[in-house]
């Protein structure tokens, strides 16, 4: 009672929420008894009760495909954050008004181009004719294109740019909101530029680099079209197996085991990275 | 208030008239791009024929198969036109009618692989067999046989489907003297082509652009989308090895439920007309299921055509549909697990 005299929005605005929540939970229920269904090949109808699809799981090209589903979100959230904290500190920090409105537009244009229009361009770009490898041999630093498609770089760098407006826009929310008076007082007394950056700046927009590496490592932990069109199948991450047992397969049970691997995996990785953030900031307040 | 009421009357009034006028169309299911406009062939001659208007809903294959699932007791489309192998999979779990050949006089002219087991039938066929780029690879090469995709100079040249690692499957049984259903035994094989391997596309449109673009010069192609890239001028050679070609057969079935069932006869019927068998197989390039079909000599010629019973015996490999079906998803299964990662 108290709560809705507070907040008189709270129970309606609540709504969307719990319908979503509660979607979603009956579809994961859904997928999660399918995955103790038999699978019978040759019929798009399962079978009856069985844990095949649990031990089937027990394969070492399972545990490689969630390392590398973990290893390449890891990649990404970090060479996003690297490459997206430069622009967001210029877009924020610009003094000309053109020049912010330039960076908004080559930073926040890519959201409006889908995912297979924009990887299908990396395709060209990466490809063994591509423009990379074109200007490397126009200007006489390989002699051979060099494998980058089908790779798992390949895959991080149109990953990256993926992801990369995203992390811009939560970064430079998080650098709009230094002040820069802390920043003059580290200089005034007597603070390096370099020293003001690492020792005041960055710590102070540490909650926004936090949590623009969780939403993009969680982000990238689903990715399917990238790695299933510049992947070509040779790097797999836990959703194209998902799609390639469940879809081309008609592995449905199976395909309901991974996904729910997938889930486990990015809740984990989620719940781990948040201990690890809780405890990096607690650090930051005491040091 | 007024004009809010009405727009909303008017668009009640507009989703009201749609089904009704669906109604007086037959719906057929089928693949997007070329194939759409090749079954627009079919429905042009239904339409001049019955009367009725054909209307198309387009999707991938196995798309197509889990919306017919869920649909079920209220399908979609009237008529499916699909693969014939996944057509057993429409069929076994009762999601295509029983066929009732006496409204399908065209039937009888067929050749055997024509006939798919009562409840569809085999429209046109085409094979899925090594292609190459001619200006990517050395001067005379050929692909006489499947064995030649193992070949040490093909390391990082070859480009194979993701979706349905069949065609690799049962070529290498036949190379190694067994039967698709002791696949089992030719896994060795199989692994042994790994090297070879430069990626897996995952559908017509990046098989096309991977030997466009010359990423994977040699393939396991679609011979359908091999003879589209030759008019669009990329030189492309198709092979058939001698060992034979993998089979691809389209096929029409029709769905279970459907109010429309003489009118679906009548469509099926019509797509195995001889002079509409023609047309079809100029558009696609592939060969005509319906033996009185005269296709012209140019198309005969070609690699993959295949126009006399005796190109059938010696030039083709043709699974039939059951074992297909049944033996994919654990050669899919296979190779997800062992090939592609």
């Amino acid at each position: 009672m108290m709560m809705t005299q507070q907040r008189p929005f709270f129970v309606p605005f609540l709504v969307p929420a719990v319908l979503v929540a509660v979607i979603f939970a009956a579809a994961m229920f859904n997928v999660f008894q399918y995955s103790f269904l038999e699978f019978i090949p040759g019929s798009v109808e399962v079978g009856g009760f069985t844990l095949d699809n649990f031990t089937r799981i027990n394969r070492p090209v399972y545990y490689w495909v969630l390392l590398d589903t973990f290893l390449l979100s890891f990649a990404t959230a970090f060479f996003a954050l690297v490459l997206s904290y430069p622009i967001s500190f210029a877009l924020v920090r610009a003094e000309k008004n053109w020049v912010r409105s330039v960076l908004v537009v080559l930073a926040i244009t890519p959201l409006f181009t889908g995912e297979i229009v924009r990887t299908y361009s990396w395709m060209l770009v990466l490809g063994t004719d591509g423009v990379v490898n074109n200007t490397l041999k126009a200007l006489s630093l390989i002699d051979a294109s060099i494998p980058i498609m089908y790779t798992r770089a390949g895959v991080v760098i149109a990953l990256v740019q993926f992801a990369m407006p995203v992390m811009i826009i939560l970064l430079a929310t998080a650098i709009s909101q230094v002040k820069r008076d802390c920043e003059k007082a580290a200089a005034n007394l007597g603070a390096t530029p370099n020293t003001v950056f690492w020792r005041v700046t960055i710590p102070l927009t540490m909650p926004g680099i936090l949590s623009g590496f969780v939403v993009v490592f969680a982000w990238t932990m689903s990715a399917f079209s990238t790695p299933q069109l510049i992947g070509g199948g040779k790097v797999l991450m836990i959703s194209n197996v998902v799609y390639l047992q469940g879809f081309s397969s008609f592995n449905l049970p199976f395909a309901a085991v991974l996904s729910l691997i997938a889930l486990g995996a990015a809740l984990g990785s989620l719940g781990l990275m948040k201990l690890a953030t809780a405890r990096f900031e607690r650090n930051l307040a005491t040091a | 208030m007024k004009r809010v009421v009405i727009g909303l009357g008017a668009l009640a009034m507009a989703f009201a008239v749609t089904p009704s006028s669906a109604q007086e169309k037959l719906i057929v299911s089928t693949w997007g791009g070329n194939w759409k406009d090749g079954a627009g062939i079919i429905a042009k001659e239904f339409t001049k024929r019955t009367g009725m208007e054909v209307e198309f809903i387009t999707g991938g294959t196995l798309d197509r198969l889990a919306k017919a699932k869920v649909a079920k007791d209220n399908p979609e489309s009237d008529v499916t036109y699909t693969t014939s192998h996944v057509g057993y999979l429409y069929q076994s779990d009762n999601l295509f009618e029983k066929l009732d050949m006496s409204k399908i006089p065209n039937a009888a002219d067929l050749y055997p692989a024509g006939d798919r087991g009562g409840y569809e039938m085999g429209v046109y066929s085409y094979v899925y067999t090594p292609a190459f780029r001619t200006d990517l690879m050395p001067e005379g090469f050929k692909v006489d046989s499947w064995k030649v995709l193992w070949d040490k100079s093909m390391e990082g040249k070859l480009g194979l489907p993701d979706f349905d690692p069949s065609h690799i499957v049962i070529a290498s049984s036949i190379m190694e003297g067994k039967t698709p259903s002791d696949w089992e035994s030719v896994t060795d094989k199989l692994e042994a082509l790994k090297p070879s391997i430069k990626a897996f596309y995952q559908s017509d449109a990046t098989s096309q652009d991977l030997i466009r673009t010359g990423e994977t010069p040699v393939q396991v192609l679609l011979s359908i989308n091999g003879y589209h890239l030759i008019e669009q001028g990329v030189p492309i050679e198709i092979d058939i090895p001698s060992e034979g070609a993998v089979v691809g057969i389209g096929a029409l079935g029709i769905n279970a439920g459907t109010k429309k069932l003489d009118a679906a006869h009548e469509f099926i019927n019509v797509a195995l007309d001889p002079a509409i068998q023609e047309q079809l197989c100029e558009f696609h390039k592939c060969s005509p299921m319906n033996q009185k079909a005269k296709v012209s000599p140019e198309l005969a010629k070609l690699p993959g055509i295949f126009t006399t019973p005796e190109q059938w015996e010696k030039e083709a490999i043709v699974l039939d549909d059951e074992t297909y079906a049944k033996l994919l998803p654990l050669w899919k299964i296979w190779f997800t697990e062992n090939m592609m990662h």
